[in-house]
């Protein structure tokens, strides 16, 4: 049994070295199509190429990642008459998607250049005067779009709770006076920070001038959708054409992933500096 | 990292932003003594803010039996232990506060509590430190004992929540000092649940942000103390605003206990918080744990305390405690009555120094029924 054992192994080893080298770009480059690919599994992906960007501990500003995790990211962009597509491809042993006290989601981002400009702000969120836009996905956030309940058993099976002041029988059910009483127990809710709860997206649109100053984007322009692969994640973003990417144009970009795993979230992150970003007709 | 003053730690210390203190600085004063762990505090708490979804197991104010009771769990002694034991000398820490001691990486020394550690909310209730054998009396300081220790958030001059958020979501209000959780640009890193040792700072799954006590600030605003104080049945607690010690003023009841008679202590102050909260310790309770927990000014502070009964001062405002729901900025004793002021000198309430006593006869001749007096 045991040699049976080596013999397998040696195959594998053997079949692993013959494989050809998954080819992978210097830089991001979009290929143009007539539109993008929404989905992580379309087959239009296989016409664009992979772009293996190796990540970087985030620790420049405090709090800092002080281990690496995610150790690269695979990256493929197609880009249609007005919007970029990007996939974003990990390895991630395990599905982080439960927000809670002490628990943390899987996460990755894409960020452009709010203008083009050779001389490019810091990757490292901007600077000010020269920001970026940034477009986020949240596992959490796809699970809620693709169905998860959002009760408070949909975080924590087990949870029981006796009473809601909301759900007093005094209150109709759905009415506004129910909802205007739930709201005061949901301060964020009713300051219109919507972090958790229902959602019709798993994408925000963020802008930023250097750490700490991430805020909103007025207007949400991207989608995006997130499955889980045999090995980890395939997050699709869409988002607008960044200023300065054309035919035969470049601008860059800068990406980001947080292993919900290793409790990563804000500036606890693996992240890249900028890569350029082209665009051309066929790969 | 910036240099500060701390007085409660009698040095210069770092900080991630300059001094800048408050107009006037929430403070509040509780009587341990007089605790006795009936929860109508953290029910007064919960049923007013915290009963949300995502907020079930948030308990802005808590009650714990000290020295096993802990919500979350260990929440003391994970950061004593890191914290390394920092010595006194005199009133000044020789040793390292949070922010002089944080790691590689980090703004605070501090710890990430797991899901479970909220699971327990009174764990360690009633529980002895030590067992009463066949034979024993008591003596002071008791040799088994337990103490109640009624929690919510020290509205820090220095907070650790504040310096932990990378995002600025966490300010101190310049007209108060309430600390609060901006819910508007809070982004649920829960930094500041880590970097706070008190643990007061809690992640609301479902709303995807972290909230904490807001020391009732819309009470506070037009005058009346907050929800866990007024509803104390034992009437430990006041609250009200403190100075700088060289700014106290005797007729301020929270200057005149923490600052002239200094028999209110902060909460380890040796992290460096300069936390506003102020406990009056134990007085049955052994010094060398409650040294450890609140400073060098233990001995005296009970000594103090003690002694109130010929104390007619100290003895006349401990009795304004509980006495009314509105904040009493003065206070002023005349012969046997205690009074309240606010700022515009209105009298807000009186109590007799000492209560008069009516014993009522055994047998109730108007019911026809045999009466009990309970002392």
């Amino acid at each position: 049994m045991r040699r049976h054992i080596v013999v397998l192994v040696a195959v594998a080893s053997v079949a692993a070295a013959c494989r050809p080298a998954a080819v992978t770009t210097p830089d991001v480059v979009a290929v143009m199509a007539p539109a993008v690919p929404e989905s992580p599994d379309d087959p239009a992906w296989a016409n664009a190429p992979e772009h293996v960007e190796k990540l970087l501990l985030q620790d420049l500003v405090e709090p800092r990642l002080m281990t690496a995790s995610t150790p690269d990211v695979r990256v493929r962009a197609i880009a249609g008459p007005t919007e970029v597509a990007f996939r974003l491809e990990w390895n991630d042993a395990s599905k982080d998607d439960l927000p809670g006290n002490g628990r943390f989601v899987d996460a990755c981002a894409v960020q452009v250049p709010q203008r083009a400009d050779p001389n490019a702000p810091d990757p490292q969120m901007g600077q000010a005067g020269k920001g970026v836009q940034i477009a986020y996905w949240r596992a959490d956030w796809q699970a809620t779009v693709d169905g998860r309940g959002t009760t408070i058993q949909d975080l924590y099976p087990n949870a029981t709770v006796d009473h809601y002041p909301f759900e007093a029988p005094t209150l109709e059910k759905g009415s506004a006076a129910q909802s205007e009483m739930a709201r005061r127990y949901a301060p964020a809710d009713a300051a219109g920070n919507l972090r958790g709860g229902a959602r019709t997206s798993p994408v925000e649109d963020l802008t930023a001038e250097g750490p700490g100053s991430l805020s909103p984007a007025g207007g949400s322009k991207t989608r995006g959708r997130g499955v889980r692969t045999a090995t980890g994640w395939s997050v699709v973003i869409v988002r607008p054409l960044p200023d300065g990417l054309a035919p035969n144009a470049r601008t860059q970009v800068a990406l980001a992933v947080w292993e919900g795993a290793g409790k990563e979230a804000g500036a606890r992150k693996m992240r890249s500096g900028w890569v350029a970003l082209a665009m051309r007709r066929t790969s | 990292m910036a240099r500060v003053h701390n007085w409660q730690i009698g040095r210069e210390m770092s900080y991630w932003y300059p001094e800048s203190r408050p107009k006037k600085q929430f403070a509040a004063v509780f009587d341990t003594n007089k605790c006795i762990a009936c929860q109508t505090c953290t029910l007064a708490c919960k049923t007013t803010w915290t009963s949300g979804k995502g907020q079930e197991y948030m308990l802005w104010n808590n009650v714990e039996t000290k020295p096993y009771g802990s919500y979350p769990l260990a929440w003391d002694l994970k950061l004593l232990e890191m914290l390394d034991g920092g010595q006194w000398s005199g009133g000044t820490y020789t040793g390292q506060t949070i922010f002089e001691s944080a790691r590689a990486g980090e703004r605070v020394l501090s710890w990430r509590p797991e899901g479970d550690d909220y699971a327990y909310p009174n764990v360690g209730e009633d529980d002895c430190a030590g067992t009463v054998d066949g034979g024993m009396s008591l003596s002071m300081p008791h040799m088994a004992w337990f103490y109640y220790l009624a929690r919510i958030c020290n509205h820090c001059t220095y907070p650790a929540c504040l310096a932990s958020c990378p995002r600025g979501s966490i300010y101190k209000r310049p007209e108060d000092g309430i600390v609060l959780v901006d819910q508007g640009r809070c982004r649920g890193y829960q930094e500041c649940v880590k970097g706070c040792p008190y643990k007061k700072v809690y992640f609301n799954p479902m709303t995807g942000t972290s909230e904490k006590c807001i020391a009732c600030y819309p009470k506070m605003e037009v005058g009346l103390q907050p929800q866990c104080f007024v509803n104390c049945i034992g009437k430990i607690r006041m609250a009200g605003y403190i100075s700088t010690p060289e700014n106290a003023r005797p007729d301020n009841p929270i200057d005149y206990l923490v600052h002239v008679r200094k028999i209110a202590l902060p909460m380890y102050p040796q992290y460096g918080l300069e936390p506003n909260v102020y406990y009056i310790p134990p007085i049955h309770v052994p010094p060398a744990f409650l040294r450890q927990m609140f400073g060098p000014g233990v001995d005296a502070a009970i000594a103090a305390y003690r002694n109130a009964a010929n104390d007619p001062d100290l003895a006349g405002l401990l009795s304004l405690f509980g006495a009314t729901e509105s904040v009493m900025t003065r206070w002023v004793r005349k012969g046997e009555e205690v009074a309240g002021v606010d700022d515009r000198g209105t009298t807000l309430v009186r109590v007799p120094m000492t209560e008069p006593v009516h014993v009522r006869a055994g047998f109730d001749k108007i019911y026809q029924v045999m009466r009990s007096n309970c002392p």
